[in-house]
């Protein structure tokens, strides 16, 4: 008796050991979920633009849904909740932490919120960012933190969509984090470190 | 020894030379401010520091990290020669012009307009330390082009500048409709051997120069170095220039922050079209703007892309915790690259992430779930681009997980005690290059 219950103990804790490990593994499930999951996740996360009144700027946001959708904006801008991105605050930032010899920055709040997104910045700032990387105050985010190298071969056409889609988002209040332009300790041979699995927002 | 009336001729051409350049620049909405000293001061060396060398580059090459991704090419400013000038061609600009670019910035490039992001006096520093980068400067002086009488925008003189198009052969390169499409000419390179494109006429919010007749007007009169563009001076009047400017400033289409919803549907249908009828230009755009070319070329320590390794892949990622997969070869090459890849397996990577041996990548950092929003026209208009993007043999290794314990280790770190455990791009090129592609 004495003999099944230490090895029936032993059995179980070796057990619970690679089970623990067997769920460390596989968790969070990325592997295990199929594309189809994400896909879907993504296809539906982006709001539509039906309750837009003015038909010119509806027709406007339509191609910039469509551009911000393909571009994959949400892959950086997404707000991480407990379980991954929380697509209800759909382009909230704060989901990703990107730190080089530049500095370090967290993706920003693209909504048009009053205090915390967009709704401070113009339509020519916002631009100024998607075609040179460079902020109202004038410092410069680098194109492998934010690829505004590549955006910059977007048309103005395409561009103005893209503003006019992030003008009629629902705004979320997401405050994020100022950049902090000092370059960042960073293991041999390493040009950037990427952080991606909180939220890396203030509130 | 000068006789006293020679003196007085030499002070009166002076004068009057320095009226009329202040002239041209009031014109031009420039203040006529004295010609800066050459010497450039500290300041402007901390300004391009801190505000130019990402694209230019620390020695002002041009050849910063985000250089190769831009259409254009950032300025080289060793050589000295610039496109945008008030000045004779093949002649240096003047500060003016210098500061005015800046200022401004260059539409339909990545130069942003820095007037009121950084101080003017910062501006001027900078411009000086810019031309201290060539020694041109310090050799030659700038020949401003004089003033010229501006012929009025009328639809006579538009008229007789749509004939000067044709007579300066202006469509070869810019096309019947000045829109590119259809020209002879489609494909150059500048004078720095990277890839340009004839300027859309008809969009001139994209024109470095500005918009206006006026600025128009200067650059078929200064031309623009290094360029296929020449300077028509000698091969067209002053007058006539003013007319083609005038023709080239009535091509202006309206940009869709102009269009009503009815302009909108139809301007979106012939986008559409046009995509269709030329899916490897469409694929081209996609690539681009959908960033691509940052994580597929392996670059070097300062991130800057390395020169004809666009799409070789082979820029090492170390996702932890799970391991690490270094960036595909996405050129034409058979063994390599996607050569051998059928249509349908390159459209399942872009969108499933799944790749040709069935085995599946992380949904970040390459977001293949939002690229599976892409539309099947677009999605084999990539595949389409792709299969024109010359071979460069570069065997990129296969992805290696981390080692069983150190995952297990770093993902407890991470859900049980909430450690941070970033990931890491590196430098270099982890594939192996063979052959003589480089």
């Amino acid at each position: 008796m004495k003999t099944f219950l230490k090895w029936g103990g032993l059995t179980l804790f070796v057990l619970l050991v690679v089970g623990f490990g067997a769920f460390l593994y596989n968790i969070p499930p990325v592997l295990l979920i199929a594309p189809e999951t994400f896909q879907a996740n993504v296809a539906k996360a982006a709001p539509q633009v039906d309750h837009i009144a003015d038909p010119a700027t509806r027709a406007l946001a339509a191609r910039g849904r469509t551009l911000v959708m393909h571009i994959g904006c949400i892959g950086c801008h997404a707000t991480n909740g407990d379980t991954g991105p929380d697509y209800s605050k759909y382009l909230a930032g704060g989901g990703i932490k990107i730190v080089s010899h530049a500095g370090q920055f967290v993706s920003r709040n693209l909504t048009p919120d009053a205090e915390t997104g967009l709704a401070r910045r113009t339509d020519d700032e916002v631009k100024r960012v998607l075609r040179s990387g460079v902020f109202p105050d004038g410092h410069m985010v680098p194109y492998t933190s934010m690829p505004w190298g590549s955006f910059s071969q977007l048309t103005e056409d395409d561009r103005h969509a893209i503003v006019v889609y992030l003008r009629n988002i629902p705004a979320v209040k997401h405050r994020i984090p100022d950049p902090v332009l000092e370059p960042a300790t960073l293991p041999d041979g390493a040009v950037e470190g990427v952080f991606g699995l909180k939220d890396y927002g203030i509130n | 020894m000068q006789r006293p009336g020679r003196t007085r001729r030499v002070t009166l051409a002076a004068v009057l030379l320095g009226a009329a350049i202040t002239a041209v620049l009031a014109q031009r909405g420039y203040h006529a401010s004295a010609q800066q000293p050459a010497e450039p001061g500290p300041r402007g060396k901390a300004v391009y520091d801190s505000h130019c060398v990402e694209c230019h580059g620390s020695t002002g090459k041009g050849d910063g990290p985000a250089a190769l991704t831009l259409v254009p090419h950032p300025r080289d400013f060793t050589i000295g020669r610039y496109k945008i000038r008030t000045t004779e061609t093949g002649s240096l600009p003047t500060d003016e012009d210098l500061i005015g670019s800046v200022k401004r910035g260059l539409p339909g490039s990545s130069m942003p307009g820095w007037e009121g992001l950084i101080p003017d006096a910062d501006i001027v520093a900078v411009v000086q330390y810019i031309k201290s980068l060539s020694p041109r400067f310090a050799a030659e002086a700038p020949e401003p082009i004089g003033a010229s009488q501006p012929v009025a925008a009328t639809a006579e003189s538009a008229a007789r500048g749509a004939a000067v198009y044709a007579a300066l052969q202006c469509a070869k390169c810019h096309g019947d409709d000045g829109r590119g499409a259809g020209a002879v000419a489609t494909s150059f390179m500048d004078d720095w051997g990277a890839p340009m494109r004839a300027a859309n006429l008809s969009e001139p919010w994209t024109f470095r120069g500005g918009p206006a007749a006026a600025d128009i007007y200067m650059r078929f009169r200064a031309g623009i170095s290094g360029t296929p563009m020449p300077s028509y001076k000698g091969s067209a009047t002053d007058a006539q220039m003013w007319d083609l400017a005038n023709y080239v400033a009535s091509l202006r289409r309206k940009p869709v922050w102009e269009m009503s919803a009815d302009e909108l549907t139809t301007f979106y249908r012939e986008q559409d079209a046009a995509a269709a009828a030329n899916p490897v230009a469409r694929g081209e755009y996609l690539v681009n703007v959908l960033a691509c070319p940052v994580c597929h070329t392996p670059a070097d320590e300062q991130r800057r892309s390395i020169p004809g390794m666009r799409l070789a892949g082979g820029l090492r990622m170390q996702l932890n915790p799970w391991g690490t997969w270094p960036t595909g070869n996405l050129t034409s090459d058979k063994e390599t690259g996607l050569g051998n890849w059928t249509d349908d397996e390159i459209k399942r990577t872009i969108t499933k992430g799944i790749l040709k041996d069935g085995s599946r990548m992380l949904p970040f950092p390459m977001d293949w779930a939002s690229f599976s929003t892409l539309s099947e026209a677009d999605l084999n208009a990539i595949v389409a681009y792709l299969r024109t993007v010359p071979p460069i043999r570069n065997k990129v290794p296969p992805p290696t997980r981390a080692a069983l314990p150190v995952h297990l280790w770093n993902k407890f770190r991470m859900l049980a005690l909430g450690a941070d455990v970033p990931s890491y791009f590196f430098s270099g090129n982890a594939g192996v290059t063979t052959g003589d592609q480089r």
